[in-house]
């Protein structure tokens, strides 16, 4: 028995969802140029690409800034939703106590079993995005963009595991099934920046922005949309944020999930 | 000596609840639903939780799955804390909260015992076995449901996949929330059946919670009344019967020879028994009457069927009219 099992049963409740259920693989694969045609659809309302570079202030092909945005948006939207809501969804559908008295802690169940899930959806939807890439950037640049936002994408989930499952923790102790994500996620991503620059926002918002982990998953993606070619420094400094965040989420998600767990198995939330 | 499974000693625990009152004013109430419960399981007895609903089974459960605290009193899982050791007792407990959800409804039978097993750390060609092993058994694979999406289950099927769910890490101790609640007749059967299957042929211990007095006559070795968060009363079920009868009645019907008179007949059994006896002729034979106290009950019968044999009597009825297991319950819980 270990982790590795653990692993394993997300990703089979996975492949067996899409075995099952080919209605959802295909808006797996229909969702994210969905959403990229919307918000350069949506672009092209308000003027040309040259018009897109001079408001919003990046010096970026729209094509492959939204590419980036898209993806790292959904990545976070995914792993906040799927842990931090993974209490609730459990909840409903009545798997919460035979997820609980599986022998692991709380924490570790609901993180581990999650992390397949997001490898397997992450990756194919970078990976349908690589031939939009190499339209855009050639061939050397559209793979270096490809590698860079695994990248952001594998390094940017660390610390939205522990910060998701800290709203797991939260969502854990509340008897009330209301839906916090649902609210909460739009106003994350603005905020991180995905949709906006961080430093056009005002100085509050620039602040929470700072706290946030997805701000610097975004600033990481969107390196490569700005450069054409990823500047190392810059990666680097973005990728020690977020390891840092890592840890500093994690721990206190660990922490905090061992707290609310407690308190949800006193007050009789499970 | 009887191996102790399950050791809960003063279990207490309350619940805070609000009532609305208005749109924004709430009224905090506090619920105690145990008021120190102590109880002993041993191993390879069906054990029964017996109370009306709100009586506190469910909580009594729920702490024993380790899915609840205690707000004080102490309980163990073969020897260890429920709440302290917390994950040893869940390597060893199966359990059944709810039959008619709790899986994923887009995955096959076979597919949630296969993903859950892995949950609780099994694999390789050892999970797929005993899935298969748990399917047979519950009769999903019979009735060729193991292979149907859960989403197409009626209630018996989704009740089977519970107990297969319980059974499939080969617990020593099964813990079942009303198993049988809202099942068709056949499948109630099937898992009772089970039920006594798993704790006498394969050595487990069983706790079950009902309100069915017919399963736990059948199923249940002993069982404890839970009422009002008390446990109110503990034995095998003739222990509980016995407990709120005063007195039973045996009422025989028997072909006396020539030779014996009614009262002669009367006179013998009188010596058998301390309490009144009537005898009176019928059509179709003599009708004996004995009202008796429960403790009496065997030995006075078989003491009855000696004399009555060895004065020639032939014997064609016994009846026996004691209290049900429905009025011991009423009358230990008030009726409720």
């Amino acid at each position: 028995m270990g982790l590795w099992t653990l692993l394993k049963s997300g990703l089979i409740l996975d492949i067996y969802f899409f075995k099952n259920n080919r209605a959802q693989l295909v808006s797996m694969f229909a969702w994210p140029y969905i959403l990229l045609t919307l918000m350069l659809g949506m672009g092209f309302l308000f003027g040309s690409a040259e018009t897109f570079k001079s408001n919003v202030g990046v010096e970026a092909d729209p094509v492959v800034f939204f590419v980036a945005s898209t993806l790292i948006a959904m990545a976070s939207l995914s792993v906040m939703w799927e842990v931090g809501g993974t209490v609730l969804y459990h909840r409903w559908i009545g798997t919460l106590p035979y997820m609980l008295i599986a022998p692991y802690r709380t924490s570790v169940t609901l993180v581990m079993s999650y992390i397949p899930r997001y490898l397997l959806w992450s990756f194919m939807q970078l990976a349908e995005f690589v031939p939009v890439l190499i339209w855009r950037e050639g061939l050397v640049g559209g793979l270096s963009d490809t590698l860079v936002m695994g990248l952001a994408i594998v390094v940017g989930m660390l610390p939205l595991l522990g910060f998701a499952a800290i709203f797991g923790s939260f969502l854990l102790t509340i008897k009330e099934e209301t839906n916090v994500l649902s609210w909460l996620n739009p106003i994350i991503l603005i905020l991180s920046g995905a949709f906006y620059p961080a430093y056009l926002f005002p100085i509050w918002a620039r602040f929470l922005s700072i706290l946030l982990p997805t701000t610097y998953t975004f600033e990481l993606a969107r390196l490569s949309s700005l450069l054409g070619a990823p500047k190392l420094a810059e990666m680097t400094f973005l990728i020690a944020v977020l390891l840092g965040m890592s840890f500093l989420y994690n721990a206190l998600s660990f922490t905090l999930m061992g707290k609310a767990e407690r308190r949800a198995l006193k007050s009789g939330a499970v | 000596m009887k191996e102790e499974v399950v050791a809960a000693e003063n279990l207490r625990k309350s619940y805070e609840t609000y009532l609305r009152r208005g749109l924004f004013n709430r009224e905090k109430k506090v619920v105690e639903a145990l008021k120190g419960v102590s109880f002993r399981i041993y191993r390879g007895e069906v054990f029964g939780l017996l109370g009306p609903n709100g009586a506190g089974k469910t909580t009594t459960v729920k702490i024993l799955s380790t899915l609840l605290l205690p707000d004080s009193g102490k309980a163990t899982v073969l020897g260890y804390d429920v709440v302290k050791e917390a994950v040893e007792v869940r390597r060893r407990i199966g359990v059944s909260l709810t039959v008619e959800k709790g899986f994923f409804w887009k995955l096959t039978g076979r597919e949630n015992l296969m993903y859950f097993g892995m949950l609780y750390g099994m694999d390789g060609a050892e999970l797929k076995q005993r899935v298969q092993k748990m399917l047979e058994l519950v009769g999903l694979e019979e009735l060729g449901s193991s292979d149907k999406l859960y989403e197409e289950y009626s209630l018996g099927m989704k009740a089977r996949l519970s107990i297969a769910r319980a059974l499939l890490t080969d617990p020593e101790l099964l813990i079942l929330d009303e198993p049988t609640l809202g099942l068709d007749p056949p499948s109630a059967r099937l898992l009772r059946e089970l039920l006594i299957k798993v704790a006498h042929q394969e050595g487990k211990t069983v706790l079950i919670t009902t309100h069915n007095m017919f399963e736990v006559e059948i199923v249940c070795d002993r069982l404890a009344i839970i009422n009002e968060g008390i446990i109110v009363a503990m034995d095998t079920v003739d222990g509980l019967k016995d407990l709120v009868s005063e007195e039973i009645t045996l009422e025989m019907l028997v072909v006396l020879p020539a030779r014996v008179s009614l009262k002669q007949l009367r006179e013998e059994i009188s010596e058998v028994v301390s309490s009144r006896v009537e005898v009176d002729p019928t059509e179709e034979g003599t009708r004996i009457r004995v009202v008796m106290r429960p403790l009496e009950k065997e030995q006075a019968t078989q003491e009855m069927l000696r004399r009555l044999h060895s004065m020639g009597c032939s014997v064609r009825r016994i009846e026996v009219k004691e209290p049900t297991l429905e009025d011991v319950f009423i009358e230990l819980t008030g009726g409720k």
